[in-house]
């Protein structure tokens, strides 16, 4: 206990922030039983500071693209390779080599057992064939990730994220320092854009700034990351499929293919896809497409047939990030710079829309979207990614009940929470994206 | 020679008995030995965030202070600061902050203010604290040319050096990019490791700021031509390839300078003469690994730590016989690990503070435990899960 720090719950006290958006459900009439829900208090979390244990082998983990958590309680992590700096970061794979000691990226699938030891890794391209064919398509960016009551893992091929969005204001310059002859302030503080990572130098390439000497050429190249794929050559078709492997790592099914893309009805093509639901009981497999897509799709979970899809209610959804589906049947579904969580039966009918703090610009504030795991899935937990923080609503309401976190980089805090789980004991566990690449687990008070 | 090896025995018998290790009991060595502590400090307010933290310091209180760079936060990160929002987090943290020892958040300061007779950096960098309680601050930037002095409250007290003005590493004024500042109490003077652009020790007046002494490597009069990249294996160079990026001078009289991009310290007298010198990891490229020094508190500063923000260590060296012994840490954003160990501080009790620049970003303490049978490479100083 000694080294855990209790978050407290802060109430509704974020509406009075100016762009706080005071979430109201619509497209529904009040609920019944709101008072009563109203009264109930969401679960507690402190952060468990050391939680999961180091890894090994001086790996270091790229930006979190997805969690998902077994019947045993085991974390899977998706995690994305490219997005680690060799140049700074990760010197012993940078080429050549730059550091004596440490640091490696992780591999992209990492498992780790309720203790929070790392028990398994895999993922990576596939091997070749004599006529160079490939099993499946390892994603350039893995994005969302499932698993399903036989223990198999889904994998989205999510494409390379947004970079961060870095404006004027990002740059160097204090304000009211600027100087006449002085070098001109670059945005050297800029994360190298998350993703972009494969061409983007370290932070800190530039002269005179950040660690970098101002040597010229003494600091070399920047050493670009590895690609996505793993090699070097021609860049790898984008991704557009859906991958299915054993827990450890033994390639089952794709659905899709990488560079190829079709209408946004298409029944055997995706785009970018964000994130997967498995609706055991229904051997169905939500998807939430994105790309040029930016709909629902819903295949047979066996067969990888076209079930049924639909788009966004009231408009196309702006950037669709998350799927998750309630125990009764309802199906949420986060648009990311829509700043809402779209309700719908499973037939695709709207139910219902929640506004999440919507005057949050960029890059939105629906991460991800996931449900407690009491037997009503009384709240509904959403992943602020933009604004930091872990918000909770009662899911029958849709009224908010308070907010996990806050920005920084201690732990118990996050920079661009883009993943949530939760395990049977009701622990939630994140995953952070860009620079904050960390999971985290909160433990249910 | 028998008592000494009968005393190992013993030492290396008991701690195999209570330290399950996986080394073999001969790689044990006795040496410092710490633990992170993952509730220090405490959370900030604000929805405040840090950028690259790139200077820590610890004073006669035992209060520790950090000082980051608010402009390298990205609008990604703090979408409150911007015009209009684009969140509500996060805003950025002023630059200079202070601590007491539960990881409390007292003083906070730093920055231009409209119409102050002082040039505040474009990049800050180091961070020193005098026995009078002087907060002197360094400067990275490529037209940081200066240095600051401020009181713990932060109103100014004077500006050595002047921001834009051009210098070289035999300037008498002016500093290049001057990256750590330590002050001799006793004798008023402050050694400046001077720096990014200068390639130079230089140790100045603390109230004139006038210089007194100048040298680079070996003791050698300073020279600015450029000496490349580092090659392993090179012939050692004749002059700092730097950045010089602290220097330390310890309680007998001994100057000890990062040379950090040629993975050297290099040691001297206070007038300058070189004594020796020390390679560490020397297959290290890009950044180095001789980041920052600060030394033990015992009366005779036995051992010297150096923080390695390229490997993500904290070397543990014998400093008389200039021998790393041991060392902790590894590389990610837990507790206990880094990415960009910048800059090291210990306090009274011999508790170690590290910021981090990068994406690490954070202030973290790692309690003394004591001298103990550790084994060369301690890992991520975790303390024993409750």
């Amino acid at each position: 206990m000694r080294f855990r720090f209790v978050l407290v719950l802060s109430s509704m006290a974020i509406a009075a922030t100016p762009i706080a958006a005071r979430q109201a459900p619509k497209g529904a009439p009040p609920s019944k039983q709101a008072p009563a829900a109203a009264a109930a208090k969401p679960p507690a979390f402190v952060v468990d500071k050391l939680w999961p244990m180091p890894l090994p082998n001086h790996w270091v983990y790229g930006s979190i693209t997805g969690l998902a958590i077994d019947s045993r309680d085991h974390v899977f992590v998706a995690t994305r390779p490219a997005s680690v700096a060799a140049g700074n970061e990760a010197g012993l794979m940078s080429n050549p080599v730059t550091a004596e000691y440490c640091c490696l990226a992780a591999p992209p699938m990492l498992e780790f057992d309720a203790a929070g030891k790392l028990i398994a890794s895999w993922g990576g391209p596939a091997k070749e064939g004599p006529n160079k064919e490939k099993e499946y398509d390892w994603p350039v960016s893995t994005g969302g990730i499932a698993v399903d009551d036989k223990g198999n893992i889904w994998i989205t091929a999510a494409g390379v994220p947004e970079p961060a969005a870095v404006a004027a204001g990002a740059t160097g310059v204090v304000p009211g320092a600027a100087r006449a002859g002085g070098a001109a302030a670059p945005a050297a503080g800029a994360p190298a854009a998350p993703a972009a990572a494969a061409a983007t130098p370290p932070a800190n390439a530039g002269r005179g700034r950040g660690e970098a000497t101002v040597i010229p050429g003494a600091e070399g190249a920047p050493v670009a990351p590895a690609s996505g794929r793993g090699n070097a050559g021609p860049p790898a078709p984008a991704d557009a499929h859906i991958l299915k492997f054993t827990r450890d790592g033994k390639f089952l099914m794709q659905i899709g293919k990488a560079g190829a893309t079709g209408p946004r009805d298409s029944k055997t093509t995706l785009d970018k896809p964000a994130d997967v639901f498995i609706d055991n009981a229904a051997n169905e497999l939500y998807v939430a497409d994105g790309g040029a897509n930016q709909r629902v799709v819903v295949f047979d979970a066996t067969t990888g047939a076209f079930k049924r899809q639909w788009t966004g209610h009231g408009g196309d959804f702006l950037r669709i990030s998350s799927i998750t589906v309630s125990k009764d049947g309802q199906v949420y579904v986060g648009d990311r710079k829509g700043n809402k969580v779209q309700v719908f039966k499973k037939d695709g009918a709207f139910v219902k829309d929640l506004e999440v703090a919507k005057g949050t610009l960029t890059n939105g504030s629906v991460w991800d979207v996931s449900l407690s795991n009491d037997a009503k899935q009384t709240w509904l937990f959403v992943a602020d990614g933009q604004n930091s923080t872990v918000r909770v609503f009662n899911r029958d309401t849709l009224a908010p009940a308070g907010t996990i976190g806050d920005g920084g980089r201690w732990p118990g805090r996050f920079y661009a929470v883009n993943n949530l789980a939760m395990d049977s004991k009701g622990n939630l566990f994140t995953g952070e994206g860009y620079e904050g690449k960390r999971v985290q687990k909160f433990v249910k008070k | 020679m028998l008592k000494k090896l009968s005393l190992a025995i013993f030492a290396t018998a008991f701690v195999g008995l209570t330290v399950p290790t996986s080394g073999a009991q001969s790689d044990l060595v006795m040496a410092p030995k710490f633990e992170v502590d993952p509730n220090f400090p405490l959370e900030l307010p604000k929805h405040w965030v840090t950028g690259m933290s790139v200077g820590v310091a610890v004073d006669e209180q035992d209060h520790v202070w950090m000082v980051h760079r608010p402009p390298t936060i990205s609008t990604n990160e703090r979408g409150a600061d911007q015009d209009p929002p684009t969140g509500e987090c996060c805003t950025s943290a002023p630059p200079v902050m202070e601590f007491d020892q539960t990881g409390k958040l007292l003083r906070h300061w730093g920055g231009q203010v409209a119409g102050a007779p002082y040039e505040w950096p474009l990049s800050n960098h180091g961070l020193w604290i005098d026995k009078k309680g002087i907060v002197w601050i360094g400067a990275n930037h490529n037209s940081d040319s200066h240095i600051l002095k401020f009181t713990k409250d932060g109103k100014f007290i004077a500006q050595f050096g002047k921001a834009g003005a051009p210098t070289n590493s035999n300037d008498p004024v002016n500093f290049g990019s001057p990256a750590k500042i330590m002050v001799d109490d006793t004798r008023n003077e402050a050694y400046i490791a001077d720096g990014y652009r200068n390639k130079r020790v230089v140790v100045i007046d603390t109230e004139t700021g006038a210089r007194k002494r100048t040298w680079g490597a070996y003791g050698n009069v300073p020279d600015d031509a450029s000496l490349g990249r580092y090659v392993p294996g090179e012939k050692p160079t004749q002059q700092f390839r730097g950045p010089v990026h602290c220097a330390m001078l310890s309680a007998d009289d001994l100057v000890y300078v990062c040379d950090r991009q040629s993975n050297r310290v290099q040691v001297f007298t206070r007038e300058g003469k070189f004594v020796s010198e020390m390679i560490i990891a020397p297959k290290t490229g890009g950044d180095g690994s001789i980041w920052d020094i600060a030394f033990s508190k015992d009366p005779a500063q036995k051992w010297m730590f150096i923080a390695d923000g390229k490997n993500e260590r904290v070397y543990i060296v014998d400093r008389k016989k200039m021998e790393m012994v041991s060392s902790f840490g590894d590389g990610g954003r837990q507790p206990g690990q880094w990415f960009g160990a910048h800059s090291i501080a210990i306090d009274s009790k011999g508790n170690l503070y590290t910021v981090e620049t990068y994406e690490g970003r954070r202030l973290q303490k790692f309690v003394y435990k004591g001298e103990q049978m550790v084994p060369r490479w301690q890992g991520v100083p975790w303390p024993v899960k409750k």
